[in-house]
């Protein structure tokens, strides 16, 4: 809560504080954050100085939770409790996760319903919600202890071509992070954003981003300081893990050899994403790998993902197409995502705009870093000038109709927030609910797009078919998420219903979590307690050891067999009791040696009184 | 100041007619989102920033209605009382329902592959041409307030942009998309 500031008056009104405020970018192989420092937008590294947190979370046995390099150094040794790319399987049935080439490691748990998934770890049940949480918390205690200050909201970015629900669950996992969600921003225009295009008059910007595990293309154009996203496409499974997996692929086959152990997978895997890496700086690399060795070079390379790139191409006409331009209309080409360093890549770009892409920023903190400026205006920290951000829902949203049917009630490409009414009626006499099926996608068939959410409408007063009007408004606001709000018109009877995705959290889901999460900190509290007290005896049983060795003979009879047994209780105390017995424990010491003590106090005074003046200023010295 | 009391012309402050200057159309809507976007109440409560969600959902709303041809001429049919989906057969030219009924089964025979391509250009061109011909007659009609031509006229044109987003559809087959 802010605090009301009061000034003296005719004194200087104090200056407002500077609001901490990041820009996550939550990826789906690394995540960063960055915030303002002294007028310049950095990522924020962690306590070794590093700016990329792989994407990986590890559950311990103890139930502690890691995430990050640390996460990722598991990987290979527990697999099964060690989950990447968490962000593939945001809005997901358990069926799509089944199917995705990493899922066969996990044990899924099969008491969570098919559109709750969660796989079963060492620390429990974790659903992609949690795990994603778990990864925005460590972002978050990473940025806190960087910036020496409590966070108060973030602006995390999501690929532009992530549905509702991918939406929504990215903002429940920052809500169960303790996260205020300043804005969902689009990854794309977070990058334009921090090349400063913002500042150029006017022109139009393809931003290519090319992910671990997601691939957007995104049209912006720039008019008067408002960044107008006019189209975008994209591919939600198609990433630099994609390129690796065609390595991994080419490398069983050219060596008759299949790694069947898990850990050996794992290897095998990374050991791919090295030599497509290697590629990006050499012609040629040499392959070791167990008893067999080869080489590849860019020009096989080029072969064995030519229909990934291919894809990435046929991406970019379609969005141009959509918003009607042509490759040379473009004035200027970011590219963001670690896999955009493939030369392979920029080439292809280049040669199908005509033009050479911007590369100058790194393509992995570009989101980053413009999701960081874009929070520092947002929380007011900076000034927004004439500078806005519009952005497009990517998908259209339609509701299901007569022999599943979609009718298209907003389309994509259409600027948000945006709200759009429609009129239905019943069709039977004396019908009091109707059923309405929320859909998103571009295809015609109901069975062809995701389904969102399906609620029914209920206490329609009873009329002839036909007479009853039910208005049906969708809202979907700047963050790119849906509300549906239905009302009864012709008697003026209202009923109004809020739905949520069927694939994102309930809210009574949240709340538990929350409290799990609050119960969680109460543990954590104690286990520092715990800690603190620890230290506290240790230090005071060497105190009275060492007093003992230096000053023993002021013992008396009895007294040190008397502090033996209290310092045993002590050390008891220690090996696991609660914070409260170590203190008593540590508290009765301390009244067991107070004479001691003492005596020593007195005699280290009375040879004090013995010696010059001089004689103790220069033993200070 | 933007109000949900304005008619989409009023929001803009531009003369209700369906000649309109884009470019002023433009900068108006850009001045008016930097008014009225959410992101400009990011930090303000819960209540305004409902409002703001509500103002520029009605902004966006009433700038591609405006924005697109079709639905600016629907719209100012709506304006003078006239429901422009409801269809008369009166209201339609038999020979025009005939062409375009030909027009989409040649869409239908063309090849399904690249060697349609030329064939589906030419047919793009050739529904720009009847669409810049068809606006100018809305134009006309509707400021010298001919309605009942006018309303003819906007079922032609939905029938044309129909077949034009039907040949567009076509060429993305073609293409690959």
């Amino acid at each position: 809560m802010a605090l009301l500031q009061i000034s003296e008056p005719g004194g200087e009104a104090a200056k407002p504080a500077h609001r901490l405020a990041v820009g996550i970018d939550l990826g789906t192989t690394n995540s960063l954050v960055a915030a303002s420092c002294g007028g310049k937008v950095e990522i924020l590294p962690d306590e070794q100085g590093r700016h990329l947190v792989p994407s990986v979370v590890h559950y311990g046995e103890d139930c502690a939770v890691q995430v990050g390099h640390e996460a990722r150094a598991r990987a290979a040794a527990d697999p099964s409790n060690t989950i990447a790319s968490v962000k593939r399987w945001l809005g997901k049935s358990q069926q799509e996760i089944k199917q995705s080439s990493q899922a066969s490691r996990y044990q899924f748990d099969d008491a969570r319903s098919e559109t709750a998934p969660a796989i079963i770890t060492a620390a429990g049940s974790r659903d992609p919600v949690q795990i994603s949480a778990d990864i925005l918390a460590a972002l978050r205690a990473q940025a806190e202890t960087c910036l020496k200050g409590k966070l108060e909201g973030a602006v995390i970015t999501v690929p532009a071509y992530f549905n509702d629900s991918q939406r929504q669950q990215t903002k429940d996992a920052a809500e169960l992070a303790g996260i205020k969600v300043l804005r969902l921003l689009n990854e794309p225009t977070a990058a334009a954003v921090a090349y400063g295009l913002d500042t150029e008059d006017q022109g139009s910007v393809v931003v290519f981003d090319l992910g671990g595990g997601t691939f957007d293309v995104s049209l912006l154009s720039m008019k008067q300081g408002v960044f107008e996203v006019l189209a975008t496409g994209g591919d939600t499974n198609l990433g630099g893990d994609d390129f690796d997996q065609a390595i991994y692929d080419w490398l069983q086959a050219e060596f008759a050899t299949k790694a069947t152990a898990i850990t050996a997978q794992v290897e095998l895997r990374a050991y791919a994403e090295q030599i497509k890496q290697q590629l990006s700086a050499d012609e040629e690399v040499a392959i070791e790998w167990a008893a067999h060795s080869g080489k590849l070079d860019r020009e096989r390379f080029r072969a064995l993902v030519k229909p990934l790139v291919d894809k990435t191409i046929l991406t970019c006409r379609r969005v141009l197409r959509d918003a009607g331009m042509e490759p040379d209309q473009i004035d200027s080409i970011v590219m963001v995502g670690g896999a955009t360093r493939m030369p392979v890549i920029r080439e292809a770009v280049a040669e199908f705009f005509g033009k050479q892409p911007l590369v100058s920023i790194d393509p992995d903190k570009a989101v980053a870093i413009g999701a960081g400026l874009q929070a520092d205006v947002l929380i007011g920290n900076k000034s927004a000038g004439k500078f806005l951000l519009l952005d497009v829902n990517p998908l259209s949203l339609g509701i299901e109709t007569m022999g599943e049917l979609v009718e298209k009630i907003i389309p994509r490409n259409t600027t948000i927030p945006v709200a759009k009414a429609q009129e239905f009626t019943t069709f039977k006499d004396g019908q009091t609910a109707m059923s309405i099926h929320v859909v998103q996608g571009e295809r015609e068939l109901v069975s062809d797009c995701r389904s969102l959410a399906r609620f029914e409408l209920r206490g329609i007063p009873p009329m002839v078919a036909g007479a009853a009007k039910i208005r049906v408004t969708f809202q979907v606001d700047a963050d790119g998420l849906l509300s549906v709000v239905a009302e009864e018109l012709s008697t003026g009877k209202k009923s109004e219903i809020q739905i949520k995705p069927s694939y994102g959290l309930d809210a009574d889901t949240i709340e538990t979590m929350l409290q799990s999460s609050h119960e969680h900190a109460k543990e954590d509290m104690e286990i520092r307690a715990q800690r603190e007290a620890q230290v506290e005896a240790q230090q005071i049983i060497d105190a009275i050891n060492s007093a003992r060795q230096s000053d023993g003979e002021l013992l008396q009879a009895g007294e040190s067999e008397r502090i033996d047994a209290a310092i045993e209780r002590l050390q008891q105390a220690m090996q696991g009791a609660g914070s409260v017995e170590i203190h008593e424990q540590t508290e009765k010491l301390n009244r067991l040696s107070a004479d001691f003590a003492a005596r020593r106090m007195d005699l280290h005074i009375k040879s004090l009184q013995g010696e010059s003046i001089n004689a103790i200023e220069s033993a200070d010295e | 100041m933007l109000s949900l009391e304005h008619n989409f012309f009023e929001i803009f402050d531009l003369p209700e007619a369906f000649d309109l200057d884009e470019k002023e159309l433009g900068s108006r809507y850009h001045r008016l989102q930097s008014e009225t976007h959410p992101d400009r109440f990011a930090g303000e409560e819960e209540e305004k920033k409902l409002q703001a969600v509500q103002l520029n959902s009605y902004l966006n709303e009433a700038y591609a209605t405006l924005k697109s041809p079709l639905r600016r001429a629907g719209y100012l049919l709506q304006r003078r009382n006239i429901d422009p989906e409801s269809v008369n057969q009166q209201d339609l030219d038999m020979e025009l329902l005939m062409e375009q009924m030909q027009l989409r089964e040649t869409l239908a025979d063309l090849p399904k592959d690249e060697s349609a391509l030329p064939a589906l250009d030419a047919m793009k061109v050739e529904a720009k041409r009847r669409i810049a011909e068809r606006e100018a007659g809305f134009a006309e009609a509707f400021s010298a307030d001919q309605l009942p031509r006018a309303k003819k006229i906007f079922h032609e044109l939905q029938f044309i942009y129909k077949l034009l987003d039907e040949t567009l559809q076509a060429e993305e087959q073609r293409l690959g998309y």
